[in-house]
């Protein structure tokens, strides 16, 4: 590897650790993670909620609710709480003055947000996994005991949605870090990037509605054309209820598929923030 | 070896958008300058008169209008610059939970201090700084006069050839102020070239080779500072146990070669001084 790349990528490993640590100890981060696993855990004691489905997966989409809202919130508030921190502590300013580029500035700074990310959501998946499985254990015996077939649980599938998770707010952090880069305030880059996650899930309505030929004028076909270029589609990321409890209905190489389409967009989010950021003054 | 001037400005302007209208406010004016190497450089002037401005751009965190500016002969705003650069911006303001010896050590890996060396250069910096001690205490327990020494530390970590320094000695007491006057002292006799931003006047008389002064963006003034400040015109003459005849007689002899005196007054020392020689015992080391 040549000299002045291993440099940059030590930057970028240094400007990493100092944003992980940083998110690590916010009592924010503390809060939301004891939230979800409140909530998680709480799913055991609600099951009799269970509006007819089977119980594990009222448990799964309880567990999943959990990890996709707040670690949605999470995403949105913490990428952009610590790249305003830096901004508004002037630390910026040390940090700039040194032989660090603003790309690897903001590529730390993602980096060491999507770790946090990572802790969080596989943090909540590995309880969620215990959860299960122990449930799945009990209900199995009683299955049997009364000739019924077994519930279906696979352990490789809830690790398989939890990073596709991961992905996904991957993708929702570099995005909040290109709003960032543009922004002036930490409020209206949480306004607007809420707005865009909100878009984002619902983006799939866009495709399905230009399936439909006929019914759109030529600038509603432009204008959704383009928004699904632009605007990530982000429930393509929440299959967790196939991949955990019906592993067979996922079609094949949709995982791979989401994986890297999302990394795509980490990469174009994080270059158009990198654009944006080096004409700031700090 | 590049032999030029560390910092070279030319023609450098700079305006800034204001309000919805897009009005210029133009900060730096026009300003050209040269910082030869291994002095120590003072940029004086008042509040809001382009000095941080211009030392912004020169670090490239704000990018100029107009004009040239080089490094140590590299385009400013390149690594190659700013790895030889080390900068203490105006009430630094670090990440409270690290420890300053951590700072410091992560200060010195993004400088590009090779691993090896990481320690040594931290132990270096920090024993500059008379910081040795306070070393393992997170930064969120450190006084001001602490805060400016160990960002001081991390400015010099990886062993700079330029020094920029933005206001050092704010909210720094009289003996705090002087040991980083020591401190810049001490790094100009390794061959450092310092520019050194402070409204401290007697402390930029004392340690400057030469001094600029900017005023409403624009460089009024920029000399060594013997020749600035020196008025040739005028002589002072020291004398002990004068008597009223002596002077008298003094006076006399002065005037028949053409000379007029035109004050006699007693020798003060600096309040400055006296509140040093003081007060010697409460260094928040």
């Amino acid at each position: 590897m040549p000299d002045f790349m291993k440099a940059s990528l030590t930057r970028i490993s240094w400007m990493t650790r100092l944003t992980f640590l940083e998110a690590i100890r916010q009592r924010f981060f503390a809060f939301l993670i004891l939230l979800s696993a409140a909530l998680v855990l709480s799913s055991v004691s609600l099951r009799f909620l269970d509006f007819g489905h089977g119980e594990l997966k009222f448990v799964c989409d309880f567990g999943f609710g959990g990890m996709f809202l707040f670690g949605s919130v999470l995403a949105v508030v913490m990428s952009a709480q610590l790249f305003f921190a830096e901004m508004d502590n002037r630390t910026a300013l040390t940090l700039l003055a040194k032989p660090v580029s603003r790309t690897e500035f903001l590529v730390g700074k993602f980096i060491g947000v999507w770790l946090v990310l990572g802790v969080f959501i596989f943090t909540l998946s590995t309880l969620l996994g215990i959860i299960l499985w122990a449930r799945c254990q009990e209900l199995t015996v009683a299955a049997v005991e009364v000739g019924k077939a077994p519930p279906e649980f696979s352990i490789t599938g809830l690790f398989s949605y939890t990073g596709m998770q991961w992905a996904r707010l991957g993708v929702v952090a570099a995005m909040i870090l290109m709003v960032a880069s543009l922004a002036r305030t930490f409020l209206f880059t949480v306004i607007v990037g809420s707005m865009l996650v909100v878009a984002g899930q619902l983006q799939w309505l866009a495709q399905e509605t230009l399936l439909k030929p006929g019914d759109l004028n030529f600038f509603s076909k432009l204008l959704l054309s383009v928004s699904t270029y632009i605007i990530p589609n982000l429930q393509q990321f929440n299959i967790g209820d196939a991949l955990t409890l019906d592993h067979g209905s996922v079609a094949d190489g949709a995982v791979t598929l989401a994986l890297f389409s999302g990394g795509c967009y980490i990469v174009v989010f994080l270059f158009i923030g990198s654009l944006i950021f080096r004409q700031r003054e700090i | 070896m590049n032999t030029g001037p560390a910092i070279a400005v030319k023609g450098l302007t700079k305006d800034f958008r204001i309000g919805m209208r897009g009005l210029k406010l133009r900060a730096v004016d026009n300003v050209s300058l040269e910082i030869p190497r291994g002095q120590v450089f003072g940029l004086l002037g008042p509040n809001g008169c382009g000095k941080s401005t211009t030392l912004k751009i020169i670090l490239g965190l704000v990018s100029p209008t107009a004009g040239e500016v080089s490094i140590l002969g590299f385009p400013f705003a390149t690594t190659s610059a700013r790895s030889r650069t080390g900068f203490l911006p105006e009430a630094p303001y670090f990440h409270k939970f690290l420890t300053g010896r951590e700072l410091v050590a992560y200060c010195a890996r993004l400088s590009g201090v090779k691993p090896e060396s990481v320690n040594q250069a931290v132990e270096d910096a920090l024993a500059l700084t008379a910081m040795t001690e306070a070393g393992d205490r997170t930064i969120g327990t450190y006084s001001k006069g602490m805060l400016q020494r160990i960002g001081l530390a991390q400015a010099i970590v990886h062993d700079p050839e330029l020094v920029i320094l933005d206001e050092p000695t704010a909210g720094v007491d009289p003996v705090g102020s002087a040991a980083i006057g020591q401190m810049i002292k001490a790094m100009k006799a390794k061959g450092k070239t310092i520019v050194l931003c402070s409204h401290l006047l007697g402390q930029v008389e004392q340690v400057c080779d030469r001094i600029a002064i900017m005023d409403r963006g624009k460089l009024v003034l920029e000399g060594r500072v013997d020749d600035v400040l020196t008025r040739r015109d005028q002589t002072i003459i020291s004398v002990e146990n004068l008597t009223p005849e002596a002077r008298r007689a003094a006076e006399e002899v002065l005037a028949q070669h053409g000379a007029r005196v035109t004050s006699f007054t007693h020798p003060r020392r600096s309040l400055d001084d006296l509140f040093r020689e003081l007060v010697t015992g409460s260094r928040d080391a």
